[in-house]
């Protein structure tokens, strides 16, 4: 462990792998099980989550100095808010059949303990362009996972990638997968491998 | 008695079939977090209910109010600014910003009342309520009565919102108070070590599941048959007869 | 004018809202407030907060109230120690005594080689396990080396060495954890009023031939110690050393000249004399125990 603050550079790479939102610190959950049903609503999702995170983060970090300690939850969760506003209002006039699909997974973003956390952990201490890498970071990580199950789910239970057929026709679909226990099962199994390479890789560490 | 009968669809849909957490996916955050022991997780539960419950009223009150499209305070605005009467403002862009308001101030509100005059209950379930504040299942109530409220036709009243929201709490009782029951037996049991910890309990929550999935169809055939007793006096389906003459 | 007649409205709302739910919730703070005392949270602040048990409460947050309410002693927190207990004593205007931090000590100074009529052992590999069957060792009140008390430590500071449970006091911060986790009560808790201690290394009650069957180190009760040494007492066939008068090493220096065995010593952290003895020796390589039986790959605890 380093006995400084993470750089920027460092904050960046680590909310990818090491610090990954979904697998290693088990936040934001509910949008990963919700919309992984397929890859192409998860990548919105992502896609939305990723705006509301950078743009939360910058404007936390930029009026850090004015937050006062009792208030600052409700604070962050109103600008939070604001940004998801935003990008429901976006989503619903750009891509209207995904945010119908999305339904009412978009707003819940306010609530999503992630990004709720960078801005406690890292944006309301932080200067705007360390802040912004954090921001980076986690997106990033963000959409590798929910990436990685929709994956694992749409091939198993529809036979398709991003609505491209890949395996061939007569493939059982596992409809199983695209149904909520798929989605829990899906991700406790994925849990479980990430776990165990991360154990390994300390194994060989020490 | 039809609104008892699609009162009774809404609580078991909310609570059993379309189970917030095991359906839905929402507050899976204290699901998995406080899940422990049964003690805990029945006061989350309880906790949880009785929050939905308080911003499921106040959400209805200033949806029905002031958000919805043709709500009747824009309307009034509008009407008093001299506008056009065929169309009228819509304040809807404001919903998730007030839900999310009133969800955190009501929360905050109840907390201090109930530590002042029940100090017993705030002991056993008032340390969860800040954490109640971010918890995706109460917006969730709250977007759902907001979706119920946007067709003029169907409009969902007062009694609707609150028993969607009592189901949902309650259902997510049951959930929590079944996962935490499982997980006092899984702490006594040999894991395999990457999967201790959450990685088990998103399977046991996956078979959670899987077995609520059976009650799919349960409101509308229970449904169904209040509506044949109410008719018929017998909820049982009359046996149709063969009509054999040709 | 639908723009500005819905962003006006909107401004306008929000503005009622939060000036009513401050104006509220204000009201309420005042109205519903509860007398928290004060005492409890600076004794709070003061605690260590490890909430490790070691003073009979579930956590730091039940011992504060206690110690607010004038229920506990301030003394009773080992890993915040004497510093801890002056600070909560300034708080609750309370005198306290001085008090030491207490410290865990294991009753036995037999490793694998001292034991005598050792059998093959191919159970559990815990000590509870071990010490329900006849017959591990010769020594029934020793102590068995299978880490009970290692698992038990949260905090890193008692190993198996040489198949004795020897205790880091670097780090060592007396909670209790180690005594409670060993089957067969070896482990004490001893106040350090300094930093190497004098301690009797020895559990076992029988005497003489016995003990010499099973053990080439263990107490043999022979008493001399105990005639040279006036903080010294015999019960049954062991000695027990009186910590509450205890005051310097030096009262026992002539009772440890006589022990014929080698069950008396000096526990805590290592004198300057020995630093300097070892400093050019290498450290030896850690030994494992060297029971290996079927079930030591898997972490089966039944």
């Amino acid at each position: 462990m380093s006995n400084h603050d993470p750089t920027a550079l460092e904050r960046l790479i680590n909310g990818i792998l090491p610090e990954n939102p979904v697998y290693r610190q088990l936040l934001g959950m509910c949008p990963t099980l919700a919309v992984t049903g397929a890859v192409k609503p998860a990548m919105t999702m992502a896609l939305a989550t990723a705006f509301v995170l950078i743009s939360a983060n910058c404007m936390v970090s930029l009026i850090r100095g004015l937050l006062r300690p009792h208030l600052r939850i409700l604070v962050f969760t109103l600008t939070i808010a604001t940004f998801v506003t935003i990008a429901d209002r976006v989503l619903a006039a750009y891509l209207y059949e995904m945010s119908k699909q999305l339904g009412p997974y978009v707003p819940l973003i306010i609530v999503n303990c992630l990004i709720i956390s960078r801005c406690e952990i890292c944006a309301s201490k932080q200067s705007l362009p360390v802040a912004l890498a954090d921001a980076v970071g986690v997106s990033l990580g963000f959409a590798l996972a929910l990436g990685s199950i929709a994956t694992v789910r749409e091939v198993l239970g529809s036979g398709t990638w991003f609505g491209l057929a890949v395996l061939p026709s007569n493939w059982p679909n596992w409809g199983i997968m695209v149904l909520p226990p798929g989605a829990f099962l899906t991700l406790g199994i994925l849990l479980g491998l990430v776990e165990w390479l991360a154990d390994r890789r300390r194994k060989h560490v020490t | 008695m039809d609104t008892l009968i699609s009162l009774l669809q809404i609580g078991i849909g909310a609570a059993i079939i379309n189970n917030f957490v095991l359906h839905y996916f929402v507050g899976i955050c204290p699901f998995l977090g406080v899940s422990r022991k049964v003690e805990t997780a029945f006061g989350m539960g309880c906790a949880v209910t009785f929050v939905i419950s308080i911003a499921a009223l106040l959400s209805w009150t200033f949806t029905y109010f002031i958000l919805r499209p043709g709500a009747p305070l824009p309307g009034w605005v509008w009407r008093v600014a001299g506008g056009d009467p065929a169309t009228s403002v819509d304040l809807s862009v404001l919903s998730y910003i007030m839900y999310i308001f009133v969800i955190a101030a009501s929360v905050q509100f109840v907390e201090m009342y109930v530590r002042k005059f029940f100090p017993p209950l705030y002991k056993s379930f008032g340390v969860y309520l800040p954490l109640i504040t971010t918890n995706c299942a109460i917006l969730f109530a709250c977007l759902e009565i907001m979706k119920n409220l946007q067709d003029p036709t169907r409009l969902w009243g007062l009694h609707e919102a609150l028993t969607l929201a009592l189901g949902g709490g309650v259902g997510f009782t049951l959930a929590i108070t079944l996962m935490a029951g499982i997980r006092e037996e899984l702490d006594m049991c040999d894991v395999p070590k990457p999967l201790r910890g959450p990685g088990i309990s998103l399977l046991t929550a996956g078979i959670l599941a899987m077995a609520f999935m059976g009650f799919a169809g349960v409101d509308k055939s229970v449904a169904d048959a209040l509506k044949r007793l109410t008719e018929n006096g017998t909820p049982r389906v009359e046996h149709r007869t063969l009509n054999t003459e040709y | 004018m639908l723009a500005t007649v819905t962003i006006l409205l909107a401004a306008a709302i929000l503005a009622v809202l939060a000036v009513g739910v401050a104006y509220v919730l204000g009201w309420a703070n005042r109205t519903f407030h509860v007398a928290v005392d004060p005492k409890v949270e600076a004794a709070l602040d003061v605690l260590p907060n490890a909430n490790c048990g070691a003073c009979g409460f579930v956590g730091c947050s039940e011992y504060a109230e206690a110690i607010a309410r004038g229920d506990a002693e301030v003394t009773l927190c080992a890993p915040g120690g004497a510093g801890c207990a002056q600070r909560l004593a300034e708080i609750l205007g309370v005198t306290v005594e001085e008090s030491y931090p207490y410290r865990a000590v294991v009753h036995c100074a037999a490793h694998y080689d001292d034991r005598l009529l050792r059998t093959h052992y191919s159970g559990e590999a815990t000590c509870a396990s071990a010490n329900l069957v006849a017959g591990v060792q010769g020594c029934t009140y020793g102590c068995l080396g299978f880490g009970d008390c290692t698992r038990a430590c949260k905090y890193d500071a008692i190993h198996i060495i040489d198949g004795l449970a020897t205790v880091d006091y670097h780090k060592c911060i007396g909670c209790k954890a180690c005594a409670r986790a060993c089957p067969r009560n070896i482990i004490s808790m001893v106040p350090f009023k300094q930093e190497r201690m004098f301690v009797v290394a020895c559990s076992n009650q029988d005497k003489g031939p016995e003990v010499q069957a099973v053990c080439t180190v263990g107490c043999i009760g022979c008493t001399s110690c105990t005639r040279r040494a006036e903080l010294m007492q015999m019960q049954g066939n062991l000695p027990v050393v009186d910590y509450e008068r205890y005051e310097g090493n030096d009262h026992f220096e002539p009772a440890l000249a006589k022990c014929p065995r080698a069950s008396m010593i000096y526990v805590g952290k290592p004198s300057p004399a020995d630093l300097v003895a070892v400093a050019d020796e290498q450290l030896p390589d850690r030994v494992e125990a060297d029971f290996k039986t079927t079930v030591d790959e898997t972490e089966w605890r039944g």
